[in-house]
């Protein structure tokens, strides 16, 4: 009976995992494309040697003309006037000019007198640039930039290569990104206070209260205030935030109310930040709510009935019934649903990416979101895949530490603890 | 401090369960409140400690009018027929747990359930959890939670019912004596008739959501009221043999015995009848001779009990001292002792 779960684990969880920590090690984009790259000069390449290499950089940086051997072998082959050849082995043979134009000057000046159209043939056969060539082999750039008369040892071989592939390698700057990132440790923060302010007063505290009241309620009271808190969590999350929308607009149900107190209408989700906190903590609060109800709600009733008789017996009030009957009996599923509901919120991103869309700014960015933005959808268009993995990742690793400190918290060894049978 | 059940109705949506019930346990009584299952004895305790509210009817707690009163405020012990005892809380939590919720400081709740623990021996167990008890350690952490707060009225359903011989009879003397000794009022729920005799002051017998007797133990085993009674008390149980009135006796209808009856004069012949006879007044030493055929022996020790058929193919039991000379299928001629014959009409009323 273990293989098949093990394979379930497998499939549904490991793997996924696994796939995300490799990307993660990656530096996929958009730009790098997922497959292999090649080495081009860019103006970004020659940026990012600039540091180390400054006249290797401007060097590369120029146009290059060198009249050599291949060229006027390959003029040769053109068969074009001969003169051409002879002139050029004979007076420039060597010479390097940093532009087209110049070249071309020369070439204009052969005593053969070459067309406009043979002078463009001609000045193309000896242009010897390197930037923006795409180069299919890390050697065919190394070659060419010796034939340029750079040389190179192979430290700076090495420097040049990297510096001018455009696919993807393997690296940990992902992580050294998020570590280092001062608007990672805002997100970061944005992420805590969200999942711990939602859940202890909505998933947790919220839920319970609804589950004690509802207990105490005549069953058809019950029943109806449980099914008008499982609305949202019902509603298609795209209609239930747009009632919230309607609700927060500039010209929804808040503003009109207001206005007739003279207020001037504003959008009040997007206004400041404590507004659009104030309401994804609600829209997510009132979601999360119905499913801590729900499992709080079932506890009790699973509690035996002459329980709470024999505590009214024993002259408890009802808020001591709930101290010291209910609350103790609802220890696992307070743990459970504390569990389920943090790793709910913290990978649970469409609520705000439909109301807030992380603003103001990127007020109400959270984790999960901005891994979403990072590697799926962003403004810029370069999606980062490499350093998204890297966040989900660290959201897993985040998820599943706090399991561990919550299942110590609520001492889940004494919760399955055998009985011990003996007389 | 007295209980007072005055036509004390109830009934949970259509179905009726008691109606017009009147019961008075005197202060200091002990009262046994036996009856079949199903009969509605829970449901009149719920009552009296206030977890149901009457459809109609008072109860009263000495002079004081509680009806409308919340358990919590009626000071009434309660063991439950399943214990709810509180899963999550040691034994001494549950326990202390009325003195808990009474605010008292731990120092006092810790003394006082030391004490009680040692009561009812399971001081050894005060910090097993409920589930790790057997189910008479349960029902005496039960007991032991009644009795903690020193309570009015205690009530208890079926406490005893999962002790083994030896505990149950130290138990029962237990209970009793303490019940004697502080003075409380206490009912006694019970399907062992052995318990509620030697128990209790009165016994209250329940049919079908009524009270059909209320008597001393000794007025009831020898002055039941119905057929039902006299049979619901004795062990082993009392035999009947059905009849019809003939010139002031019972009579069989194959004729095969003849008994006159002093309670038969003036009925008239042919009227229905039921005799009852209870095993101790079969046997020898009787007046009546009845012959029958053994069908059953069995020895409980000290006595041996047949069961003997009659040639109409009605049963009598008998007990009697051990003897070996009697086995099933022996042919035997014992008399009954009409004198203490209960005779009943057909509806089951003693005549
Ligand atoms: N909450 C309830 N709703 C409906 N009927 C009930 C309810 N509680 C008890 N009854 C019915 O009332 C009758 C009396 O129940 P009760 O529990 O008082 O019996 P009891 O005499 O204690 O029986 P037992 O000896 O088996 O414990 C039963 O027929 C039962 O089905
Ligand atoms: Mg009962």
């Amino acid at each position: 009976m273990i293989a098949p779960a093990a394979i379930m684990i497998f499939l549904f969880f490991l793997m996924p995992v696994g796939l995300t920590a490799i990307f993660a090690m990656t530096s996929m984009s958009t730009a790098t494309g997922i497959s292999g790259g090649v080495w081009q000069v860019t103006q970004g390449a020659v940026n990012r040697l600039e540091g180390d290499m400054p006249a290797l950089a401007e060097g590369i940086a120029q146009p290059r003309f060198v009249v050599d051997e291949e060229g006027l072998a390959a003029l040769e082959a053109l068969k074009l006037k001969p003169g051409y050849v002879i002139e050029l082995r004979a007076e420039h043979v060597g010479e390097v000019f940093p532009s087209r134009r110049e070249a071309e000057r020369v070439i204009k000046a052969l005593k053969d007198r070459p067309s406009t159209r043979e002078v463009k043939q001609i000045s193309d056969l000896f242009n010897r640039s390197v930037l923006n060539t795409r180069f299919e082999s890390r050697e065919a750039l190394v070659r060419s930039l010796e034939k340029l008369g750079f040389k190179l040892t192979p430290e700076e071989r090495d420097k040049v290569a990297t510096a001018t592939y455009t696919g993807w390698v393997w690296t940990t700057d992902n992580f050294r990104m998020i570590g280092n990132s001062p608007d990672m440790a805002q997100i970061f923060l944005n992420t805590a206070f969200y999942v711990a302010v939602t859940l202890l007063l909505f998933n947790v505290s919220y839920a319970l209260f609804l589950a004690v009241t509802t207990h105490y309620m005549p069953p058809t009271t019950a029943s109806v205030f449980r099914a008008i808190w499982l609305l949202p969590r019902i509603t298609p999350v795209v209609i239930y935030v747009l009632m919230w929308k309607w609700l927060t607009w500039d010209n929804g149900f808040l503003s009109l109310l207001m206005g007739q107190f003279g207020v001037p209408p504003k959008n009040y989700l997007l206004d400041n930040s404590y507004n659009a906190w104030f309401f994804v903590i609600l829209i997510n609060g009132f979601i999360g709510a119905s499913m801590g109800m729900l499992v709080f709600s079932s506890a009790i009733k699973a509690i035996p009935e002459t329980q709470f008789h024999a505590s009214e017996v024993d002259g408890a009030s009802r808020w001591q019934q709930i101290r010291y009957i209910i609350l103790p009996q609802l220890r696992w599923p307070i743990l459970f649903v504390t569990c389920y509901q943090t790793l709910s919120l913290l990978a649970s991103f469409q609520e705000i990416h439909l109301s807030t869309r992380g603003g103001p700014g990127k007020a109400t960015e959270v984790w999960s979101l901005a891994a979403f933005h990072t590697a799926l959808n962003n403004y810029t268009g370069n999606l980062e895949y490499g350093l998204g993995a890297a966040m989900a990742l660290v959201l897993v690793v985040v998820g599943l530490v706090l399991s561990l400190i919550y299942l110590r918290v609520f001492r889940y060894d004494t919760l399955i603890s055998k009985p011990l049978i003996e007389d | 401090m007295r209980i007072l059940l005055d036509k004390f109705s109830k009934s949970f949506g259509a179905t009726k369960v008691i109606e017009d019930m009147d019961l008075n346990v005197g202060s200091g009584e002990m009262l046994a409140l036996l009856g079949p299952s199903g009969c509605g004895k829970s449901t009149t305790l719920f009552a009296i400690c206030g977890i149901h509210r009457p459809t109609s009817g008072r109860i009263l707690f000495g002079n004081r009018d509680v009806t409308s009163l919340s358990s919590q405020e009626r000071n009434v012990g309660v063991v439950f027929q399943s214990y709810a005892l509180y899963p999550h809380m040691t034994v001494a939590e549950n326990i202390g747990f009325p003195l808990t919720v009474r605010r008292m400081t731990a120092a006092e709740i810790n003394k006082r359930v030391a004490e009680i623990a040692a009561l009812v021996h399971i001081d050894n167990l005060l910090d097993r959890k409920p589930s790790q008890l057997s189910g008479g350690q349960q029902q005496r952490v039960a007991l032991a939670r009644a009795l903690i707060r020193r309570p009015d009225v205690l009530l208890l359903d079926e406490p005893l019912a999962n002790l083994d011989a030896k505990l149950r009879l130290e138990m029962r003397s237990e209970i009793r004596r303490l019940q004697k000794e502080t003075g409380i009022t206490a009912i006694l729920v019970t399907h062992d008739q052995v318990e509620a005799m030697s128990m209790c002051d009165r016994i209250a017998i329940m049919k079908a959501g009524e009270i059909v007797q209320i008597a001393t133990p000794s007025e009831m085993y020898n002055d039941p009221r119905t057929a039902f009674v006299a049979g619901f008390l004795g062990n082993p149980p009392i035999s009947f043999l059905t009849g019809r009135a003939k010139q002031g006796a019972f009579a069989l209808d194959d004729g095969g015995l003849k008994l006159p009856l002093a309670a038969l004069s003036g009925i008239p012949d042919g009227t229905a009848l039921t005799l009852g006879i209870r095993p101790e007044h079969f046997g020898i030493g009787g007046d009546v001779p009845v012959e029958g055929k053994v069908t059953f022996a069995e020895t409980q020790g000290r006595e041996n009990l047949y069961d003997v058929v009659l040639p109409d193919g009605s049963a009598l039991r008998s007990i009697q001292p051990a003897r070996s000379d009697v086995k099933p299928g022996d042919s035997v001629r014992w008399s009954l002792d009409s004198k203490a014959a209960l005779v009943f009409g057909e509806d089951g009323r003693r005549l």
